[in-house]
Parts: structure tokens; C-alpha cells; sequence
């Protein structure tokens, strides 16, 4: 018979808990070097023996009280799911302040057993654990694990289901000398009165959080019997003080344990910390910051050309073909025009997107991220952002998706909802093709260089827009921010090019799917009305195209760019599959097509780039502005406001390019 | 015991131990378990201005000059 049993994975932020979830139930979840990638819980599962077991991956957390949106999430799972036994990943490197959590979870009465991860680095870095004895004094198994070699993946499966076997559950609580176990005594006494909380929630633990001033559980006592005799309790000490001195009692008994169980190495410079000497001077930080991210897309446009051009060549072919052998000529069209002209407009981009993945999925793996938050927090706060939304602007690069809900690792409100809506500015890769197309097409020399600007300028408008909210709709303090750095590492052989082609696979299925039904509906508009030409302007998109040709003429764009603008709302990789499809590219490239039309100049190619950078985000970035912000308030103005941010830019930008390279 | 100081005074290269944190509901508790603690040794590593890279215990932490302000440190110097 089996048995089904429920493990949670928890633990300080970046100790490796996706990796070792990954290794335990062979999900793909994202992993990365910094603190914070995980901020929703994700369940996998696994069969061991005669058990079926349900594996919950949770955000990173350094206390039991809640902070940040994140934090809340994984607090809320342990304390109201009741997981059957609580996996807590430890870094073995920084042993002390992880296990100032597992004091935590120890006084919350779930059976605990700890993962004790990264085993490998602490002895490489010259410790030695005793296990066993580390073991014994907890009170809590304790199995070695590398996560990143699934090492103890088995020994941690064991573990965990004889625990659950073993009950009544031992009890180990930290003893905080005698004035405060007076006040918890007097606080249990009280909340004893509580029996509907009582039975939910160990009593001790109650009286502990409420003595830390932890405002969700005496939300929890409101509203019971026990809330007058609580408030006059607490009301007659001084929490912060309270706090402190349990803090200093746990700490003091971790310490009094880590002499008799580890023999550490003494610590010298490490080489993180040499490189941090560099990476964050003061004055030497920002010009790094930014030779990488240009050294990124100049890699990003170079390294992909021969295979672009493989792409192309491959495109072109079978577009010829299917011109020159398929009858009847409609379905000529729908597949050469319509299937091939779109989508293969965008697959061939297919190579740029593998590479950029790449490349941030090294930024990601090194630990380097955390460092740009720190370099950018000067000029930041000064602009009312802290430099811990820099994270989320950072993974905007790869999708704003993503980066709205890495958000949640951000404190303060209004922080959080000003980094959420400045976040689609911050350029994703679905508008790389766009790009890519257009300046390799018009600035063939300086593309690399026309990229980086537009980066760059989406980073600038993020920035002015984070400023101007904070002064108007928005106002307040920028809250302080404190953000751990972890170490670099080397990002290993797999973990790279396996999220390199987890999300250059979500382009391809992308492609297959949501595009092809975005250009499949352009072209339907482009061949009808029965009877019109291809494409012309009595179509049906010609007809839309220049019912809008007016709002977007002062851009120097034409109607074939505006029904491309409309259908890159759904998606903007659409933008470029809609021009291969209006542009009916049988016979030549897009890229040629696009240069032979007297109708877009240059300068307007840079607005239309500038354009596509800035306006609305796409539906799949609304849906999650609504969800994270909870209201479609936030997400309308996020549209309103790229819009005509969008053709203010656009319009400078196109008329200075006129001006200075002509033709607009 | 020596006079306090804000962490934020500290330059790169200098260790301290943490007296006091103020830093109010939330924040605190994140600090303590950061261990950020009263009597915790902590090293500045880097410093811009009063945003630092500190080392406390085996972690680094990179903290913004409002946080640094509220971590107050017994100052050596002053240990006359």
C-alpha cells in the first residue's frame, strides 16, 4: 500500500533549495546565484519505496516572521499546510545564521530534518562537520548533501519519511533566560484561553512571536478571548528590546554549539572578496556595469550572424519552393506568405535569443547580479528606487514576466509597485528580433551599437519614470535596503545551457503557437476582403492600417507598421512576423523588402525600434501587472503611460535621427 | 563599553561589533536573522559613501546607507 506524504523545502534565501528540489523530483525549475529566485512555492513529486511524496519547493527565508511578499508566502505554507515534515536546506558554508532559522522551526513543533547542503564547498573551504554530533545536539537528522550532484538525495528521501513515521515529535526550544521565559509563561497562560488558536498553533511559539512583536499572529489573536489580557502584556515591555535579547540568546546557544562540531578553516581574503574590490569600486563599478551589458549584445548580434544567415538561407529556400509548386495560388500564399513569412521572420532570430540566454543565465549563475544591485544603488536612490529592484529590471531582460514577480522580494510597498510598473521598460528578448531585423537592416555597421543604446535608453526611461512617479503618484521614502551577496561561482557546464534552452524552446513553442495565430490573423486581413490584392490597401488590414496611419504618420511609420504595432500587443516578436507577412517577402528577404520601401526611412526605422522598446506591455506582462499589483487600475495606466511615452520618444528620437543621418 | 556609532561611519577594511539595531518592526527581525545582532563582529569589506559591503559572520551583505544609519557599532576608536 503507499502512502502519501508531504515534504516542504525551506531555508535561508539561496542556499540551494531549487537545486536540491530539482534533484529530488527532476523538475527544471529555475536556479540562480542570488538571493530571491524562487518567490511563489512550486510542488513536484517523487516515489520512494512505498511512498508517494509531494515535494514543495519555497521561497528563501532568514526568520519565521514575515517580511517581505515573498517571505510571507513560505511562512504562511509552514504555518497553515502543515507539511508532514519540514526539509530545511542549510548552507554548510555559513552554518551560523542558518541555523538561527532552524531555532525557528524547531519551536513550531514540525518534524524537521535538515539538508545540510553545499557540503562539498565547506570542506573544500578546509571545514570539518561532525554530523553526527551536530546531529544530537539538535535533536534533528541531518543528511550531507550536493545538491548541484543530486549527492543525498536518497539519504534525505529516507530521512524525511522516518520521521514522519516517528511521533509524538521530540520538543527542543532555545531557553531565553528568566525574564523573558517569565513573560512567555504569562503570555501561554493567557493565550490558553484561546483554544480555537491554541489548536491550530503550538502555544510556545505564539508567546515567542508575539514577544518579537510579530503583527500576523497577534492579527490571529485579535478578535479571541485572549487579546485584552495579551495587549496589556505586551504593552508593558518593550518589544524591539525583547526582540534583541532573544535574537542574542539564540545566537548565543548556536555559538556555544559550533566549537564542538565544526573545526573551521580560518577564513583569509576570498577571491569573491577580491573581486568585489574591483567590481564595486566606486568609481570603476558603473563603467564595468556597462562594458558588460554592451559586450552582451554585441556578442549577442555577432555570435548569432552565421547562424542567422543559415536561418535566412533555409527560410528563403522553402519560401521559393512553396511559391513555385503548390497550387492552387490562395494556399500558395497562406503558407509562403502567411505561415513561412511570419514565423520564419522570427525564428530566424532563434539563434540571438539562445545566446542572450545564455549570457544572462552566466550573470545569473556568477553572482554578479547581486553586485549590479549594490553599484546601482547610489544613483538609484537618488532617482526612488532602491537598488534592489535593480534584480527584477536586470531579468527583465530575458522576460518581464518573470521579473514583475521577482518584485516580490522587494519590502515596501510602494517600492515594489513602482519597480513593477518601470519593469517593461527594461527591454525584453522578445523585442530583440525586432531590433536585430531593423538595425541590422539600416545601421548594418553599428548594430551591436544601436542595440546597446536602445538598452540602454530602456534603463534611462525606467529610471525617469521611477523619478517622476516617486513625485507625484508615488510619493515617499525610498526604504533602506539590505540584500546578501552571495559568492561567485562559476555557473556549472549544465545549469547555463540548460536555461538557455529551456527558454530558447519556449521561443520556439511561442512561434509554433501564439505567433503563428497572431501573423496566421494578419495575413487573414492582409488577403481579405475576397478579391482585393494581397496586402493592398483595400485589405482589410489595409483599411485598419490606415484608419491608424494618421495617429503614427508623425513617426515617419505607414500603415503596414501600424497593423505590425497592433498585433505586437499580443506578443512582440509579432511586430516582426506581421512586417514578413505584409511585406509578402517570396522573392527577396525581409530585410531587403524593408529597405527597397520608400515609405521607411532610416530614421523612422530607429523611432519604430525606440517605439517597440517603450509601448504597452505585451498581454502575457499585463496579465501579471494585474495579478502581482491586484488591481487592473495599475496595469490600464502601465499601457496608457508606455503609450505615450512611447510616441514622444519615438518622435524625438526619429526627427534628431533625421535631422543628423537625413530622410526623415 | 565604548561611545556608538553608525555602521554607515565605518571604511572599507575596519571590523566592529554591533551594539544596537533600530531599525524598526520588520527590518529588525529581517537584520537578527541575517545575524545582524547585538555582539555580532562585523567587517566592512567595501565602502561608497554609507552604502557598504559588510561581512558579518560568514555571509556578505550589501546594505544601503539608511540601513547602515540604524546598525549602531561600538566605535574603537572611542575605547579610550
Amino acid at each position: 500500500m503507499t502512502r502519501e506524504i508531504r515534504i516542504a523545502l525551506t531555508g535561508n534565501p539561496n542556499v540551494g533549495k531549487t537545486t536540491l528540489f530539482n534533484a529530488l523530483t527532476g523538475s527544471r525549475q529555475h536556479v540562480g546565484n542570488w538571493p530571491g529566485v524562487t518567490v511563489e512555492k512550486k510542488t513536484g513529486r517523487v516515489r520512494r519505496n512505498s511512498y508517494e511524496i509531494e515535494v514543495v519547493d519555497l521561497p528563501g527565508t532568514y526568520s519565521l516572521t514575515a517580511y517581505s511578499a515573498d517571505e510571507i508566502i513560505a511562512r504562511d505554507f509552514l504555518l497553515d499546510e502543515k507539511p508532514d515534515v519540514v526539509v530545511q536546506v542549510v548552507d554548510a558554508t555559513n552554518l551560523e545564521r542558518n541555523l538561527y532559522l532552524t531555532t525557528q522551526l524547531s519551536e513550531l513543533q514540525v518534524p524537521v530534518v535538515i539538508a545540510l547542503n553545499m557540503a562539498d564547498m565547506a570542506e573544500a573551504q578546509g571545514d570539518a562537520i561532525d554530523l553526527a554530533r551536530l546531529s544530537a545536539f539538535l535533536e534533528i537528522p541531518i543528511v550531507r548533501t550536493v545538491g548541484t550532484r543530486g549527492d543525498g538525495i536518497g539519504d534525505l528521501l529516507d530521512a524525511a519519511i522516518r520521521e514522519v513515521k516517528t511521533s509524538p515529535h521530540h520538543e527542543h526550544t532555545i531557553g531565553y533566560g528568566d525574564d523573558v521565559e517569565a513573560t512567555i509563561a504569562m503570555l501561554a497562560d493567557a493565550l490558553s484561553a484561546d483554544t480555537d488558536l491554541t489548536g491550530r498553533y503550538p502555544l510556545r511559539w505564539l508567546a515567542v512571536k508575539l514577544l518579537e512583536g510579530d503583527e500576523s499572529v497577534l492579527d490571529k489573536v485579535r478578535g479571541g478571548p485572549a487579546l485584552a489580557r495579551v495587549e496589556r502584556i505586551l504593552s508593558s515591555i518593550d518589544s524591539d528590546e525583547y526582540e534583541a535579547m532573544m535574537a542574542d540568546k539564540r545566537y548565543e546557544a548556536i555559538s556555544a554549539i559550533l566549537p564542538q562540531v565544526r573545526k573551521a578553516n580560518v577564513r583569509s581574503m576570498s577571491p569573491s572578496d577580491m573581486v568585489d574590490r574591483v567590481v564595486t569600486d566606486r568609481y570603476l563599478g558603473i563603467p564595468i556595469f556597462l562594458a558588460l551589458m554592451w559586450g552582451t549584445f554585441q556578442l549577442t548580434f555577432t555570435a548569432a550572424a552565421p547562424f542567422m544567415t543559415m536561418i535566412e538561407a533555409a527560410v528563403g529556400w522553402l519560401v521559393e519552393f512553396v511559391a513555385g509548386s503548390i497550387e492552387p495560388a490562395w494556399l500558395a500564399s497562406f503558407l509562403g506568405d502567411g505561415i513561412i513569412g511570419g514565423v520564419g521572420a522570427v525564428i530566424v532570430f532563434l539563434p540571438n535569443i539562445f545566446i542572450l540566454f545564455l549570457i544572462l543565465a552566466f550573470l545569473e549563475g556568477s553572482g554578479y547580479l547581486a553586485r549590479a544591485a549594490f553599484i546601482m544603488d547610489r544613483p538609484l536612490y537618488a532617482l526612488g528606487l532602491p537598488g534592489k529592484a535593480f534584480i527584477p529590471m536586470l531579468v527583465g531582460f530575458g522576460c518581464n514576466v518573470p521579473a514583475i514577480m521577482a518584485t516580490r522580494s522587494i519590502e515596501g510597498e510602494k517600492d515594489r509597485l513602482l519597480t513593477i510598473l518601470v519593469n517593461p521598460f527594461m527591454s525584453c528578448s522578445a523585442r530583440l528580433p525586432v531590433y536585430i531585423l531593423l538595425a541590422g537592416t539600416f545601421f548594418p555597421e553599428q548594430a551591436g551599437s544601436v542595440v546597446f543604446f536602445l538598452y540602454v535608453l530602456g534603463i534611462a526611461v525606467a529610471i525617469a519614470s521611477a523619478k517622476l512617479f516617486r513625485s507625484t503618484i508615488l510619493p515617499g521614502e525610498v526604504s533602506p535596503f539590505v540584500m546578501e551577496m552571495p559568492p561567485y561561482r562559476i555557473p556549472t557546464a549544465i545549469t547555463s545551457p540548460r536555461h538557455m534552452w529551456s527558454r530558447g524552446s519556449m521561443y520556439i513553442r511561442k512561434a509554433g503557437s501564439i505567433i503563428l495565430i497572431g501573423v496566421l490573423a494578419v495575413w487573414a486581413l492582409a488577403s481579405f476582403p475576397l478579391g482585393v490584392d494581397y496586402g493592398s490597401a483595400g485589405s482589410f488590414a489595409g483599411m485598419i492600417g490606415h484608419l491608424l496611419e494618421p495617429l503614427v504618420a508623425p513617426l515617419g511609420f505607414d500603415w503596414k507598421v501600424a497593423v505590425a504595432l497592433i498585433f505586437g500587443f499580443i506578443a512582440k516578436e509579432i511586430v516582426v512576423g506581421s512586417l514578413g507577412v505584409l511585406y509578402g517577402t517570396g522573392e527577396e528577404t525581409l530585410s531587403s523588402a524593408l529597405l527597397a520601401d520608400p515609405g521607411l526611412s532610416a530614421a523612422a526605422a530607429l523611432a519604430l525600434m525606440v517605439f517597440v522598446l517603450l509601448y504597452t506591455p505585451c498581454v502575457a506582462a499585463i496579465g501579471v501587472i494585474r495579478q502581482e499589483t491586484g488591481s487592473w487600475k495599475w496595469a490600464g495606466f502601465s499601457v496608457a503611460y508606455g503609450l505615450v511615452v512611447a510616441w514622444i520618444l519615438a518622435f524625438v528620437v526619429g526627427h534628431l535621427a533625421g535631422f543628423f543621418i537625413g530622410g526623415a | 563599553m565604548g561611545d556608538l556609532c553608525p555602521l554607515a561611519f565605518l571604511s572599507a577594511g575596519t571590523e566592529a561589533t554591533i551594539a544596537k539595531v533600530r531599525a524598526g518592526k520588520g527590518m529588525q527581525t529581517r537584520l537578527f536573522g541575517m545575524g545582524f545582532c547585538p555582539e555580532a563582529r562585523v567587517t566592512v569589506q567595501c565602502a561608497d559613501r554609507g552604502s557598504l559591503i559588510v561581512s558579518v559572520g560568514d555571509a556578505r551583505y550589501a546594505l544601503s546607507r539608511g540601513i547602515a544609519m540604524k546598525i549602531l557599532v561600538e566605535c574603537a576608536k572611542a575605547v579610550a
